[in-house]
């Protein structure tokens, strides 16, 4: 009981993110998303496109998408697996 | 001053509706959920004589809600479905019947309102946050496009559409996409402004759409285009009998409709197998 509510506070802060990123899928090509704390945003590694979180809710219309222009982007997205040389 | 405005409002009734282009459609309903969304609620109200609740009520009934379901509300906006069906399944009535295991599933439930305007999530979301509910796990606000939803395929138990349908640009590739999040076994329910065929009522109907609606849009919403807009959307929707092929032509099965007030508005539903 007094271990799940620890959890519980963790998860409080990060915990709605990430459980975002884990239901959520890129409305463009249906794949997973990845949560970066870093810039808030729900990325989609499969098009390179990352999507805001504005005032606690996540911005998933396709046009709201950005594009990561670079390696360099991804990198500072808390990518991961790293690609890069 | 009332009586010529109101004569104009009938008049224009005899012109051709205000052409929307395609591409202009969703920009246009952009603006007008943007302009409208701080007296949404209000509005809806006022235009309804407080009908709409008795109607969501309807529609929230027959979805039959329970406890660990992954519901999806789209168009959703300011929250009226999605709190219905959270108060539903956290209702006293459902908590006498519960046990142990059940309350583990009440935490489980997850209600998604999914709207395309983030100023209509930001009061929903406000709304919330008044009734205490801002951090409640099982109510997620996610701002999305009803043609291109962001949830995976066979996620959700339930979907839902209130007075949204009509504002998508292409209805057959929402009602697709509304079959692929479902899981089989899952329910689509829409409930939208339909077609009045009774005669007299009709006429009556007419006059109150196109004479009323707009007069009030402009006194209380300071808003009269979009109000026009509104009524002019419902009447080039399909038909409740096309809608219901629409439907299923999208592959849902068991296809029915209600017609409530008279076809004022209807609720159509469909279950994916």
């Amino acid at each position: 009981m007094v271990r799940r509510s620890g959890v519980l506070l963790k998860s409080a802060a990060t915990g709605i993110s990430s459980r975002l990123a884990e239901i959520l899928v890129c409305p463009l090509t249906k794949q997973p998303l990845r949560m970066c704390e870093k810039t808030n945003s729900l990325i989609s590694d499969s098009i390179g496109v990352s999507y805001p979180i504005v005032e606690w809710i996540p911005r998933l219309v396709p046009s709201d998408g950005i594009i990561l222009q670079s390696d360099q982007d991804l990198n500072s997205s808390d990518s991961p697996q790293t690609n890069s040389s | 001053m009332a009586m010529r405005s109101i004569y104009r409002g009938l008049r224009r009734n005899d012109l051709r509706f205000k052409e929307v282009r395609e591409d202009e459609k969703s920009q246009m309903v952009g603006n007008v959920f943007t302009s409208v969304a701080s007296s949404y609620d209000v509005m809806n109200d006022l235009m309804s004589g407080g009908l709409h609740r008795l109607w969501k009520e309807r529609l929230v009934s027959k979805l039959n809600p329970f406890p660990g379901m992954k519901h999806l509300d789209v168009a959703g906006g300011t929250g009226d479905v999605g709190f219905r069906i959270f108060d539903s399944i956290h209702s006293v009535a459902h908590r006498a019947v519960r046990d142990g295991h059940d309350d583990n599933l009440l935490g489980e439930t997850q209600i998604f309102v999914c709207d395309i305007n983030p100023n209509m999530l930001r009061v929903g979301r406000k709304r919330a946050e008044d009734r205490g509910l801002g951090d409640n796990k099982s109510l997620v606000w996610v701002e999305g496009d009803a043609e291109k939803l962001t949830f995976g395929d066979a996620t959700m138990d339930g979907y839902t559409i209130a007075f949204g349908i009509r504002n998508v640009t292409h209805i057959e590739k929402a009602l697709a996409e509304a079959y692929r999040v479902l899981k089989p076994g899952g329910r689509f329910l829409c409930l939208g402004l339909s077609h009045v065929e009774l005669p007299i009522f009709k006429d009556l109907y007419d006059y109150y759409s196109f004479a009323v609606i707009p007069k009030v849009g402009e006194l209380v919403a300071g808003d009269r285009e979009s109000y026009q807009y509104l009524v002019e959307s419902i009447r080039r929707f399909p038909k409740q009998e096309r809608f219901a092929t629409m439907i299923e032509e999208a592959g849902f099965q068991k296809v029915e409709y209600e017609n409530l007030v008279g076809g004022v508005v209807a609720i159509h539903s469909g279950l994916k197998f």
